[in-house]
């Protein structure tokens, strides 16, 4: 059995070129007048969150490691490390990807770690770097147990995770409209990504792919971008601040509220922690299934369109 | 890669990037007018009527009054947020007024108002 496989850590190698990509989009938005849009707060608020989400890889990341490490010394399986077995783990691990991201929109306590991607009106280069300080809290690391159980070396399901969160990078960027309808069939775009940032009560909790929209095309969350209603980006409720900490911590802080609050079951601590986000005891709030709700009520001929079957 | 080169640049990508935007005028931040405040108002609360809006001396923040009761709307770099005035604490200061709401996530906004325009909003805000 392989122990000491290593691959490069890809995601600090392509630092740079992130940077280069970065000042390329921004000069070309100011070149053109269209394309985008950049605000300096916004940009480095943004920046200082992918930092630190490096940052939270160096000094936490040996607990995602020695999890997978103990599941691969109890298994039994080694599928070695050819070239098919790193695709198939690309591919395997962009559907690990895809159900990690829905449960990212679906369960409130995982919801809290995601949500800081979320959290800008922009939708440009530096919000791909916006990433969480908080993605151990989660315990989507179990996600990954599968692979290595299958005989995929952790090592390897590393990489492959680091390739998906490169590819993800350039498609968050409005510079690029759609691409060839075949790359549009199967593979996440700028287009289909602009859809999952949108706050637009019909691009709520759509298009998940990592890599591959096939997977939302399989599990029914495909919502295709329209040309008649542009995503309009950022939180249904925005954040009033850019300090990173208050970006990184908010929603941790807003369930510690609703579950130490006097006065509920112990299923609705336990509801307001893992419930989807917009849960409430009392139906105070809205969930996306709310939201939609209302936003048929106020256009009812939207019922039966992209996003509102 | 070395920790001492990422970290280097990691600090003069964000520096300069912060800089370039600046320097290429995407530093400002939001106007407001009273079409443009209602509208991302109502981008904010859909469910929302708004009845009258208030403009703060800098066009950087705006008393909203609604059927649903009143709010303040501010610019956040070149987007805004709002909040309801539900429980905001709101006390005078040098340039007019300072609204705390009790929420993490918008914890204060300064809001530039001349003599005249302070006392107009703290009518406003006692009256509604």
């Amino acid at each position: 059995m392989t122990d000491t496989l290593s691959y490069p850590d890809v995601v600090q190698l392509a630092v740079p070129l992130f940077i280069a990509a970065i000042l390329a989009e921004l000069l070309w938005i100011a070149w053109r007048g269209r394309g985008g849009r950049y605000e300096t707060r916004d940009a480095v608020t943004s920046l200082i969150m992918g930092a630190g989400n490096v940052a939270e890889g160096l000094i936490l990341g040996f607990v995602a490691w020695a999890f997978l490490m103990t599941l691969w010394a109890v298994t039994p399986l080694d599928l070695g490390t050819s070239w098919w077995v790193v695709a198939l783990c690309f591919v395997l691990d962009d559907l690990r990807y895809y159900w990690v991201h829905r449960f990212g929109h679906r369960i409130r306590w995982v919801w809290a770690s995601h949500v800081n991607h979320h959290s800008s009106q922009h939708y440009n280069l530096t919000t791909a770097l916006r990433q969480t300080w908080t993605g151990t809290f989660t315990f989507m690391i179990v996600m990954r147990a599968p692979l290595v159980l299958l005989g995929f070396h952790p090592a390897m399901v590393l990489f492959c995770g680091g390739l998906n969160l490169i590819y993800q990078f350039w498609i968050h960027t409005e510079a690029i409209g759609r691409l060839p309808r075949w790359v549009e069939a199967v593979m996440n775009t700028p287009s289909h990504h602009r859809v999952h940032h949108g706050r637009n009560p019909r691009y709520l909790d759509a298009n998940y792919a990592g890599v591959f929209i096939i997977w939302d095309r399989m599990f029914g969350t495909f919502v295709p971008e329209l040309d008649r209603e542009k995503p309009d980006y950022g939180l249904v409720q925005n954040l009033g601040t850019f300090n990173p900490l208050r970006v990184a911590f908010h929603e941790w802080l807003a369930i510690w509220h609703d579950v130490t609050q006097p006065g509920l079951s112990l299923r609705d601590r336990i509801m307001y922690a893992v419930a989807p986000p917009g849960w409430s005891h009392d139906g105070s709030r809205d969930t996306s299934e709310g939201i939609k709700a209302k936003h048929l009520a106020r256009h009812p001929q939207d019922a039966g369109t992209p996003g509102f079957r | 890669m070395p920790l001492e080169i990422l970290l280097a640049m990691v600090v003069l990508g964000i520096a300069g990037i912060a800089i370039l935007t600046i320097w290429l005028g995407f530093g400002r931040r939001r106007a407001l007018s009273e079409d443009t405040a209602q509208a991302d108002w109502l981008r904010h609360f859909p469910d929302d009527v708004v009845q009258s809006v208030w403009i703060s001396s800098d066009a950087h923040a705006a008393f909203v009054l609604t059927d649903r009761g009143p709010g303040l709307i501010w610019s956040m770099g070149a987007d805004t947020a709002a909040r309801r005035l539900l429980d905001a604490r709101v006390i005078d200061s040098a340039g007019g007024l300072e609204i705390s709401f009790p929420d993490f996530t918008a914890p204060r906004v300064a809001v530039r108002l001349d003599e005249d325009a302070r006392l107009v909003w703290k009518r406003l805000m006692e009256g509604s």
